[in-house]
């Protein structure tokens, strides 16, 4: 029995050797294993920037008729832009339509704080699930953008909301509808001058698929974002309408 | 009350003190002069003492570490201190905070606001941590969630001080104050463990926190 056991150890240890080098040989993802998505170290080549390179991309974002954003980043996309531009997003909405609910009750007034989940919702959906989907067409039409490289792209793109929501403070709603037309110009022609490069290689037919997909992507998250976040001032409009409606009618 | 004697070593001191009503001086004491297995005293005693002791040891720990945190000057003493991470601290002044601004009477939806300020601190701290790990800090992450939660205290402090002023301004230059002091203790542990050029990225998560955290604080 113990000579037995013996051997078969021995040959264990002949074998392991071979696996070990199998291992070596294999290359880095095979070696975490379909989980690898799930850990830190997966996702720090993504953070490789510094305080420069940020401000330098976000001013890319504002100077949509340089295609330089590709350029910069096409080596180095960041994951740090879209996370923290759409958390300062978050901050900025919260903020400014409490400020503006300040305007419309006197003492003793409510603020509704209830659409911080709402708010944060959205925002990380469409910043992350439209780059997904996005990304996931053009592979499909055989366009050679890593899946990393949209999300940065989109992310950045989603800068411009950001002077867009602080002067959404003024209640003058032909601005606003102004302040909206900019934006959405804005971010569309900046995601489709960074793809043109990529996309000048396709046919036709497919380079307008992608071209439509933005557009109408675009489109809804600033119809979205002008509706949804007006809305709730608007409410209070609405109550003011109304009850100054009310006291004219017994009156009449 | 009375504890039973588990070894045969160093009896006699602990059996003419556990007959007693057990008192934390003695009981420190007690460790202190029994060096040979004292981890082995530690566990039995702490099994066996009374809640009160438990509590007041924990609550006595929670106050070091806050003075720690809170008085921001950067010594070996203080960092070493921290490096005793826990997650009591954090947890009070997190229930303290919502159940404030929940319970101040200024708004209707009470329940939805304690959940969206314990679920803002507990992700918030979570994502903040993660970022600065990314960054590749060399951040033990519960120990950055851990001075985060403790540096939630200033703001803590100006919530119920706006529970009994109403006048604005007052209230906004104290959650002001509040939200600096916060600001600056935890930039100042954060600082020393972020590689030069990352500094800025990782300290701005930081410092929308507590914005966040003190605009909550004003408004509610």
């Amino acid at each position: 029995m113990e000579i037995g056991v013996q051997k078969q150890t021995q040959e264990e240890k002949q074998v392991q050797p071979e696996q070990f080098n199998k291992l070596d040989d294999s290359g880095d993802k095979k070696s975490t294993g379909y989980c690898g998505f799930l850990t830190v170290e997966y996702y720090t080549p993504y953070f490789n920037v510094t305080e420069t390179d940020v401000i330098q991309r976000i001013q890319a974002t504002f100077l949509p008729f340089r295609p330089d954003f590709l350029n910069i980043t096409k080596d180095n996309p960041d994951l740090w832009g879209p996370i923290w531009i759409n958390a300062t997003l978050i901050f900025l909405i919260t903020a400014i339509a409490n400020l503006r609910q300040i305007d419309q009750e006197k003492e003793n007034q409510q603020f509704d704080v209830g659409y911080v989940p709402q708010a944060t919702a959205l925002l990380y959906i469409i910043a992350f699930g439209t780059p997904a989907i996005l990304a996931i067409v053009m592979k499909i039409l055989g366009v050679d953008l890593s899946f990393f490289q949209t999300i940065c792209l989109y992310g950045y793109s989603m800068s411009t909301l950001l002077p867009i929501t602080i002067l959404c403070y003024f209640q003058n709603e032909l601005f606003l509808w102004l302040i909206i037309v900019y934006g959405v110009g804005n971010s569309i022609l900046f995601l489709i001058f960074n793809l043109k490069e990529e996309l000048d290689k396709l046919q036709i037919q497919k380079k307008y698929i992608i071209i439509g997909i933005v557009v109408i992507m675009q489109l809804s998250l600033y119809l979205f974002y002008k509706l949804v976040f007006f809305s709730y001032v608007s409410e209070g409009k609405v109550e003011a309408k109304v009850a100054s409606s009310d006291s004219k009618i017994p009156g009449n | 009350m009375e504890f039973e004697v588990q070894d045969n070593q160093a009896n006699n001191s602990i059996q003419g003190v556990i007959n007693l009503q057990p008192q934390v001086n003695q009981v420190q004491a007690q460790q202190q002069e029994i060096p040979i297995k004292q981890t082995d005293l530690q566990v039995s005693s702490t099994l066996e003492e009374s809640v009160a002791v438990t509590l007041l040891r924990d609550l006595r720990q929670i106050g070091v570490k806050l003075r720690c945190v809170l008085v921001p000057t950067m010594s070996s003493n203080n960092a070493k201190e921290l490096r005793n991470w826990d997650l009591w601290g954090p947890l009070v002044f997190c229930l303290m905070l919502a159940l404030t601004l929940s319970m101040s009477g200024n708004n209707d939806d009470g329940p939805g606001i304690f959940a969206t300020i314990f679920v803002l601190i507990w992700v918030g701290s979570f994502v903040v941590t993660l970022n600065a790990q990314l960054l590749g800090g060399k951040v033990s992450f519960f120990q950055s969630v851990c001075v985060l939660g403790y540096c939630v205290f200033p703001i803590n402090l100006g919530a119920l001080f706006t529970l009994f002023f109403s006048f604005f301004y007052l209230k906004m230059f104290l959650v002001i104050g509040c939200f600096l002091w916060s600001t600056y203790s935890a930039v100042g542990f954060m600082k020393l463990l972020i590689p030069e050029q990352k500094r800025i990225l990782a300290l701005y998560p930081v410092i929308l926190f507590y914005l966040f955290l003190s605009w909550f604080a004003l408004i509610v």
